[in-house]
Formats: C-alpha cells, structure tokens, sequence
C-alpha cells in the first residue's frame, strides 16, 4: 500500500504564492480598473476567446482526503487557468472548446466539440466531439463563478471506494476500503492503489454525439458517449446512452430530470474477474434537479440515485448492484452590490452488503458523508470575485471522521 | 480616466459668464464603431448566441467641459429616463442624463435581467426580475456608471451623469445639438464607447448656432 500522499498532492504551493501575488496586485482597487472586462473577440466577432482563472488557497487534506477530485486534487488547494473559446466557422456551425490546466499541470482539453445547428429558426443543435454532460444540472456548470462556493457537491467530486479498472473479489474486499476512495485497491484487474470514482464527475467531460432542443420553456437533450457518468475515460467496447429534460413553468424556476446507462467496467477488469465478456456492467443513473430565483437570491436543489453492477466473483459475494444515493440544496443571496453569502448542504449514502467484516452485519459499502458549506464572496470588479468559505465535513468511517476547512479563492474571468 | 476627470471638471470648472444663448450642432462621424461585447464563450449552451436586436447607433456624447457660470444655480432635475432590457441588450446603450434623473430599467425581454453597477458615481443591484416588471434608480452623482445585467455578461450599457444641461446624445445619423448655450468659449468634448475621443475650443456668439463636426477614428 502507498503510504502517503503522492507528490503531486503538496506541490503547488510555490505557484499559489506567486500567482497570488500577480492576482492580489491585480485586485488591487487602482489596478483592477486596467484589467480587461470582456472576452476577446477576432475576426469581427467570429471567435471569441474567454478565461477563467481561480487561485485556491485552503488547507492540506491529506488524512480525510473529502475534498480531492478524480484529477487527484484539492478542490480547496487549486490553481485552475482555463482558456474557453468559440470559433463560429460558418452560421451553423461552431467549434467549441476549453482548455483546462490544474496546479500546473499538463493542458487537458475539457471541452472540445463542434455544434451544428440544422435549422436556422430552430432551437436544435447537433454537437460532436467531448461534449457537455446531459446528466444532472451542476455538471453543466462550467465556469468557476456558476458554482456560488469554491468547494463541490459530494455527488460531483468525493471519491468513493469503487474503480472501473480493479475490482473487488468478495464483499469483504471492498468493505475494506470503506472510506478510502483516494486510495483504492482490489484484488481482480489493474494491480495499483488509484483513487476511485464520484457518483458523477464534475471535472471530465464525455466524448460523444449529444442532441439538444428546445422549445418554449421545454428543453431535451440525448446523448450518446464512451464513458459513464462516473468514469469517462472507461475502458470499454460499451456506449452509454443520457437524456435529460428541463422544463421553465415560470419565469425563475427550472425543473430538471436526467437519466443515463453505460458500461462502467473497463474490459480488462471483467476478463480479470472471469465473468462473461458479453455481460454488461452497467452504472444506471437517475436525477431530478431545481431552480428557483427571484430578486436578491437563487435555491437549487439536485438529488441523484446510481448504481453499479460488479461481477460476484468469490463469497462472501456482492450479489446485488452497487447502489449510492446523493442530494443538495444550496442558496445565494446578494446583500449588496459588492457582496453574496452563500451555503450549501449536501450528503452522500450507499446500499449495505454483508461480509465476515463488521460482525457479518450488512454495513454500507462505502462510509456515508455530510457536509455543509458556508461562504461569501466580494466582488472587486464585475469580474474579479474574492471569496471565502468554511466546510465541514462528517463520515461514518475511517481514519478521519469529521474535519473543517477554511479556504479562499480570487477568481478572474473574461 | 480622462473621460471621468472631464465630468468632474464639468462640476467645478467655470467659462465665461453667460449672455444670450446660442446653440452648438453638427456631427459626429464615427469611422470604425467599437465591436460590441461579445458573450462569454457559451460551452454548455444550447446553440449560437441568439440574435440581438440591431446594434443601438446612439453611442456618442457631446458636451461642454466647462459649465457656464451659473449652470449650477437652482437647478435640480427631476427628470425621469429610460434603459430598456430588450433581446438581451440595454437600449439605448449609452443614456446621457442631468444628476437627479430617475432612470426606469423594464424588463421587455422574455427572460430574467439583474441589472447592476458597481461604478463609484453609483453602486447599485436590482435583483432579478421578469417580464413586464420595472425597477428604477435615481443618479445622483456625476461620473460615468457602467451597467451590466448579472445573469448575462455581454449585456452592457452606459450612463452618463451630468451636473449641468450642455450635452447631447448623437442620433442614428450622428447628428447632435446642444441648445440654449449662453455666448462664450468652451471646450467641446466628444465621448464614445467609454472613452473622450476628441475635444475643441469652441466660441459662441450670443444668438447663433456653431457647427462643429467630428470624425473619431480607432
């Protein structure tokens, strides 16, 4: 077993100094008003070019491990700098992207597809390439400044105990890795301690051909991709299918609903596991989201129910499919021009199995958690946000039970 | 920066002491428009930006730099303006108004605005709300007061707050006219898209209108 961090985990720490520095002089009342305030646009509006830079500053999480993401980070520890853009090559046709880098990192394409529009006069557009998820409705958040707070929903970003490449033997394997989704490891498929997988990942998108429309207050979207939502990058011959529909009865209040199938074990993980290479291991998913704003303040509201099939391999065998659950509510309220506070609760359950661990009494197999978060934030400028939030987090096993975080986070957009 | 201290000097500074009133007219050519703010590249959106209304071509200002003598005396405006919320844009896209204008912001569009300034002139949020709904704000500072709508970035607009009745907004041709200048010399400046793009001494005899026309380049 890897015994501590890898070194990736505290290395930023340099950069977060600098690039505050660079950020704080910016942010800076005189110096704020030279900063750029709009998208930079070429070709006389043809590509528009956007960015999204946040500067995270928080505390290690290296014992709980709550707030790290399938791209082994801190959520509350991060230096994102985006670049988004839009090249409209020809009236219905766009190419739409957005670089990604994290802490530093290598350069990763988030977002890359090109979307048709058909019909002029309709609202029905075609989009091929990694493509925006269909499922849920905080996924579909792209920009640092939709999310009101700087840490994530559970469903979005916690790592639970389950790996699309390694797998659990008996329900006893997997019941001792109860709360340690960061570092995950399994007797059957890939051999190495990997971090597990989120209910829905919030930080890759899906390769895939998605359609959207949309009339009046109703909008409905199909798609069909190569990962799941869970885990994008699978590594499988299977596809998975989403849909999503959103409705507007009135103004300020959107309700959502998302379904979604795919093939969530990797190939090598099921021949490894000596099931049939023709059955299907499936993550199933279901989800209802809303949104209501008025005035000075918006309510959202996601809950979202999955489940995994795993082969049962061994006894104490997982017999049934893996199921976890997951729901938030948060709200943003503006007190002043300059000024919003914001909080969210959300929580994350699991389905029991029953091994020889835990005196052979059915137990979750992965520790539920809660967590809340609280936080504000001051805008220097219309697009230069400084924002702080306090998060506690609960868990119902391992190391670390419970822990609180203070983080902070200059963000700059275009 | 120089457009605001040009606004500040509208408030102090002082030019020949008014006789009868003329009147400063003419045009302003403007060679090659700003482009307008485009919205934030849309990666979750669905489709292209939807079409926007025609592009508002009132975008110039013309004023006085210096306030007559006087400008100042028992003059306190009550008025009432307008910035539209239509299609997604702010119309007009640049209001040129007098200190103690109540300007209305309606919601003629078929989704939710949040109009907003963070601007020092005035600092203010209307929240959000719907069609057929209007919130409105008094000005009572003089300064430039940048507007935007919260929910969507690209839409943007301007408001000009005067402390004194010499200015005018260009019309669609471009043409302007400030009336009822008392005879003297004054500096005519010209703003556009944020920015004083152009200024000139100017004298106006008592009862006469001068014609003075401007060509802004990028």
């Amino acid at each position: 077993m890897r015994p501590g961090p890898p070194a990736r985990a505290g290395r930023p720490l340099r950069s977060y100094a600098l690039v505050c520095a660079i950020v704080g002089l910016l942010a800076a009342p005189g110096r704020a008003q030279d900063l750029p305030s709009a998208p930079l646009s070429l070709g006389g509006g043809r590509v528009v070019l956007g960015t999204d830079i946040a500067v995270t500053v928080g505390e290690r999480d290296e014992i709980g491990w709550f707030n790290y993401t399938d791209y082994e980070h801190n959520a509350l520890r991060t230096l994102r700098l985006a670049v988004n853009g839009e090249w409209r090559i020809a009236s219905p046709i766009a190419l739409v992207g957005e670089l990604r880098a994290e802490n530093m990192s290598s350069i990763e394409p988030y977002a890359l597809y090109l979307r048709v529009r058909p019909w002029r006069e309709r609202a029905i557009d075609i989009q091929a390439g990694r493509i925006p998820p269909v499922f849920g409705a905080f996924g579909r958040r792209a920009y640092t400044n939709d999310n009101p707070l700087i840490g994530y929903p559970l469903a979005y970003q916690y790592l639970t105990a389950l790996r699309a490449d390694a797998l659990p033997a008996t329900a006893d394997d997997l019941l001792r890795m109860r709360a340690r989704g960061w570092q995950v490891n399994y007797p059957i498929g890939a051999p190495t301690f990997e971090p597990g997988v989120p209910l829905v990942t919030a930080f890759r998108w899906d390769t895939g051909v998605e359609v959207r429309a949309a009339t009046g207050g109703l909008e409905v979207a199909g798609a069909v991709t190569a990962g799941t939502l869970s885990n994008p990058r699978v590594d499988n011959d299977g596809k998975q299918l989403q849909g999503r529909v959103t409705w507007k009865p009135l103004v300020g209040l959107v309700l959502g609903g998302s379904v979604a199938r795919g093939e969530f074990v990797d190939d090598a993980a099921v021949t490894a596991a000596g099931a049939d290479a023709d059955r299907s291991f499936a993550q199933r998913a279901l989800g209802a989201d809303l949104e209501y704003s008025r005035g000075y303040g918006i309510v959202r509201a996601e809950f979202i129910w999955t489940e995994w099939d795993v082969p049962a391999v061994a006894l104490p065998s997982i017999d049934r499919p893996l199921q976890a659950n997951a729901g938030l509510i948060e709200g943003r309220y503006r007190i002043h021009p300059r000024l919003y506070l914001a909080a969210r609760a959300d929580w994350l359950g699991f389905s029991k199995v029953t091994g020889t661990l835990f005196d052979r009494q059915p137990v979750s197999w992965d520790a539920p958690v809660q967590r809340v978060e609280a936080g504000g934030g001051w805008y220097f400028r219309r697009n230069l946000v400084g924002r702080v939030t306090w998060q506690h987090n609960w868990r119902d096993g391992g190391r670390l039970r419970h822990k609180s975080f203070v983080a902070g986070q200059l963000l700059f957009w275009l | 920066m120089r457009t605001t201290l040009a606004i500040v000097l509208l408030v102090t500074g002082v030019a020949a002491a008014p006789q009868s009133g003329g009147a400063i007219r003419g045009r302003v050519d403007v060679i090659q428009a700003a482009a307008p703010i485009q919205r934030r590249p849309g990666v979750t959106d669905l489709g292209a930006a939807p079409a926007r209304g025609s592009v508002d071509r009132r975008r110039t200002v013309v004023y006085l730099e210096s306030a007559p003598r006087g400008a100042f005396d028992d003059r306190v405006e009550h008025g009432r303006a307008t910035m539209d919320q239509r299609a997604e844009t702010f119309v007009p896209h640049v209001l040129a108004i007098m200190t103690g204008t109540t300007v209305e912001f309606p919601n003629n569009d078929r989704t939710y605005h949040n109009v907003f300034s963070l601007s020092k002139p005035k600092t203010f949020d209307l929240g959000r709300y719907a069609t057929g709904k209007s919130k409105a704000v008094r000005f009572d500072r003089p300064g430039i007061v940048r507007v935007f709508c919260d929910i969507h970035s690209h839409m943007n607009a301007f408001i000009l707050v005067f402390g004194h009745p010499y200015f005018a907004t260009t019309d669609v041709d471009g043409k302007y006219r400030i009336p009822d200048v008392p005879s003297g010399s004054y500096t005519v400046a010209v703003w556009n898209e944020g920015v004083v793009r152009d200024s000139r001494r100017v004298s106006v005899p008592a009862g006469t209108d001068v014609e003075i026309n401007f060509a802004l380049d990028r």
